[in-house]
């Protein structure tokens, strides 16, 4: 079995040998000018698969039936991608090389554009279309291509002579020689240390022994240079264009109820609906534009909690928006305009139905902010998060709700728990303990001793509702009175916090009872006309 | 005696169905052993609406509430715990010392809250709903009751004593009266539980 093995890499070695010297026969038009030789034979591709599939290749297994076409940007980086999108209409197969570079891989593509020189004028009047300074490379690997890319000179302007067109194997580690070892962009100090044992072009680095090149400076660098010769696979990433959703409709007549706008969109929201579901995307975000005779384009923008695709939702939503939307005229065309697509995520679907004993929820629990979020606005519908330190008003804010989040106490506000124990209560030392309380209901007993570690003060001396502001209190003989005079019960506690940043607060606070048994949290200020407050119920 | 074993045996029939068995209800403890002991299913049930009638605001009644509401938050399959239009804002610390979740709390401001509520009960994204209302129709009632068994979710309703005198489709209603010690709750109608008054202490808030 092992002898097979070995019979069958050796002959694999064969084939590929063979299959390189015979493309390397046709190989260079201009460079070794050997004749020229009829197309790729269905051998060649597919040979081609099979080092595709397979990504990690044997050593010595050259990568045969590519062309890379490199593009080194001198100017105009920012426009990278834009250059990309328009290169597409050479090949389907670019690929960044950010920042300054992009690949084309043009085996394919060469018979339609008139050969190596006609596709290469194409290239260069695209990029010069967009302003760029730039310089062009064709060779059989992406790095080698590239790398020659970067040596080469700006051709913007100047009619094309790309000086660097290799086209097989054979001549490539030749014509690579000469080129600088700064073009391969490994770090300085390599660079330093290579220049100091006296090599400095691309040739002299591949004639030292691999082994010591590897030990000296790296299996990665040494894996580099097998990319540049084409003796291991490089595999890149192929370039997507960014794509947005985009229809507009024209009405034969205007519109002006809610209802006959939504049926007017009913189509282009299909047409969304499929749109996302041929991409297997989904979005955050939709804009809806409604034009009128004169007045301003009317815009009604839909922003989602979680990404969604179903179009019936998304159509659910826009009509909830719709609907608080006060058109000034009639509409005569509307338009559906996506945000940024994101890859779906297909949850699996579970057996139970939520809130059925195991079952969670899904896309129900986002599906319920964007409802009321479409109806209530965006600010209406918000999480609590508890904050670090001692001032009641202080000690919360409200959040965006999380619909993914995993049960559990968030680690950072555990984190911004311990950090108040440690600075606030530095500061505040005379902080009242009240007395801890007793009796805790049984369901509370198991959470509680994880839970209320972390808090500055006893856990249960807190009203469940705090007040927006405090409410002051109308007083006889010093004490506190609301409908009757208040009961107090129990000590109070201090707290004095803020004197760093000019809100600071010096209270003593009490619980206190009112004539109808409602149970009330209560301040004296210490300061001088020691006013009495309301700031709590506990409910 | 013959009689009796005649009605045992004719009241094992499968086909009979008696009230208390027809309303064994899925139910999460209230966490004060006196009132589990007085409702179905020992507990707030998982799924229907429960009013509870309070006097004034601010009588104890959420303290009620929050052993129930820890226990549902904190369950590996939690869903929203949605507090539409509250009175005043929740105090978040309070909250999480009586260990409730934040994570899972939604608050949400409305000024059509019955629409809000009606639309979290029928979502079935949350295990409990909390409204504030004022005065109510009967048809409104019904139509939260639904919402509620439909989205699988408890829906508080805090209403004033004086709805006690109307009916209403709720599944249970109580009403909670203040003590000095503690507070009163009082069963209006609970399906399949008992009705009368038990007296519960305070959580223990300072005092």
């Amino acid at each position: 079995m092992r002898r097979f093995t070995a019979q069958a890499d050796e002959a694999s070695v064969r084939i590929s040998d063979e299959a390189s010297v015979r493309f390397s026969d046709r190989a260079n038009v201009r460079v070794s000018d050997a004749a020229s030789k009829p197309l790729p034979t269905p051998e060649d591709s597919g040979r081609k698969l099979t080092s595709l599939r397979s990504v990690r290749r044997p050593a010595g297994a050259p990568v045969a039936g590519e062309l890379w076409i490199g593009v080194h940007l001198f100017t105009g980086t920012d426009a990278l991608e834009r250059l990309a999108t328009r290169a597409q209409r050479f090949t389907p197969r670019v690929s960044l090389a950010p920042p300054d570079g992009l690949l084309l891989e043009v085996k394919g593509s060469l018979h339609l554009f008139n050969g190596v020189e006609g596709l290469c004028s194409c290239v260069a009047s695209e990029c010069a279309a967009l302003g760029m300074q730039f310089a062009l490379a064709l060779s059989p690997t992406p790095l080698s291509a590239l790398v020659a890319a970067r040596c080469g000179q700006s051709a913007a302007g100047r009619p094309i002579g790309a000086p660097f067109i290799v086209l097989g194997l054979a001549p490539l580690v030749g014509q690579l020689a000469p080129l600088p070892l700064k073009a391969l962009r490994w770090p300085q100090e390599m660079l330093d240390r290579l220049a100091r044992m006296g090599v400095r072009t691309i040739g002299q680095a591949l004639r030292l022994p691999r082994a010591g090149f590897a030990r000296r400076f790296g299996t990665e660098s040494l894996a580099m240079l097998d990319r540049l010769t084409g003796r291991d696979a490089d595999p890149r990433e192929r370039y997507r264009v960014r794509e947005r959703f985009r229809r507009k409709r024209d009405l034969t007549y205007e519109l002006e109820s809610h209802e006959a706008i939504l049926r007017a969109l009913e189509p282009l929201l299909r047409e969304l609906g499929t749109f996302l579901q041929a991409r297997q995307c989904s979005l955050m975000q939709l804009e809806c534009f409604l034009q009128h005779r004169q007045a301003p384009v009317t815009r009604c923008l839909l922003r989602l909690a979680a990404p969604a695709a179903d179009a019936t939702r998304l159509g659910e939503l826009l009509a909830e928006r719709l609907n608080q939307l006060v058109l000034p005229e009639p509409v005569r065309s509307c338009e559906l305009r996506s945000g940024a697509l994101v890859r779906s995520t297909l949850a699996s679907n579970t057996l139970w139905q939520p809130g059925e004993h195991g079952g969670a929820v899904s896309v129900e629990s986002s599906g319920l902010i964007e409802r009321l979020r479409a109806r209530l606005g965006p600010e209406a519908v918000y999480g609590l998060q508890v904050l670090p330190g001692h001032r009641p008003e202080n000690t919360w804010r409200a959040i965006e709700p999380h619909p993914s989040q995993e049960p559990g106490v968030a680690p950072d506000v555990r984190r911004a728990s311990s950090v108040a124990r440690e600075c606030d209560a530095v500061r505040a030392p005379d902080v009242a303990r009240a007395p801890v309380a007793t009796g805790t209901p049984r369901a509370l007993r198991a959470t509680r001793a994880s839970d209320t570690r972390s808090l500055p003060w006893p856990p249960f001396s807190r009203p469940l509702w705090l007040l927006p502001a405090p409410r002051l209190l109308s007083q006889r003989n010093g004490l506190p009175r609301r409908r009757g005079a208040l009961r107090l019960l129990g000590d109070p506690e201090r707290i004095e916090s803020g004197w760093w940043d000019g809100r600071e607060i010096e209270r003593d606070y009490y619980v206190a009872v009112d004539i109808h048994g409602v149970r009330l949290w209560v301040f004296r200020e210490r300061a001088a006309p020691h006013r009495w407050f309301l700031h709590g119920l506990f409910g | 005696m013959p009689a009796d074993s005649e009605l045992a045996r004719l009241l094992e029939h499968p086909a009979i169905w008696r009230g208390r068995s027809a309303a064994r209800t899925e139910a999460v403890s209230t966490g004060f052993d006196t009132l589990d002991e007085c409702l179905p299913g020992r507990g707030w049930p998982r799924s229907g609406l429960t009013e509870i009638l309070v006097p004034r605001f601010g009588v104890g009644e959420l303290s009620l509430l929050l052993p129930a509401l820890a226990t549902l938050t904190r369950r590996p399959t939690a869903r929203w715990c949605v507090w539409v239009t509250p009175p005043l804002d929740p105090f978040a610390p309070a909250l999480a010392a009586h260990g409730l979740l934040l994570e899972k709390i939604l608050i949400a401001r409305a000024g059509t809250s019955l629409w809000a509520f009606e639309q979290s009960l029928g979502s079935g994204a949350c295990d409990v709903v909390m409204a504030w209302a004022r005065r109510l129709r009967t048809r409104e009632i019904r139509r939260l009751q639904l919402a509620a068994e439909r989205g699988r979710t408890l829906g508080i309703l805090f209403r004033s004593r004086s709805a006690a005198r109307e009916s209403s489709p709720a599944i249970l209603r109580m009403a909670v009266e203040p003590l000095p010690q503690g507070a009163r709750v009082t069963l209006l109608k609970s399906r399949g539980g008992r009705n009368g008054s038990i007296e519960i202490g305070h959580l223990p808030a300072g005092s």
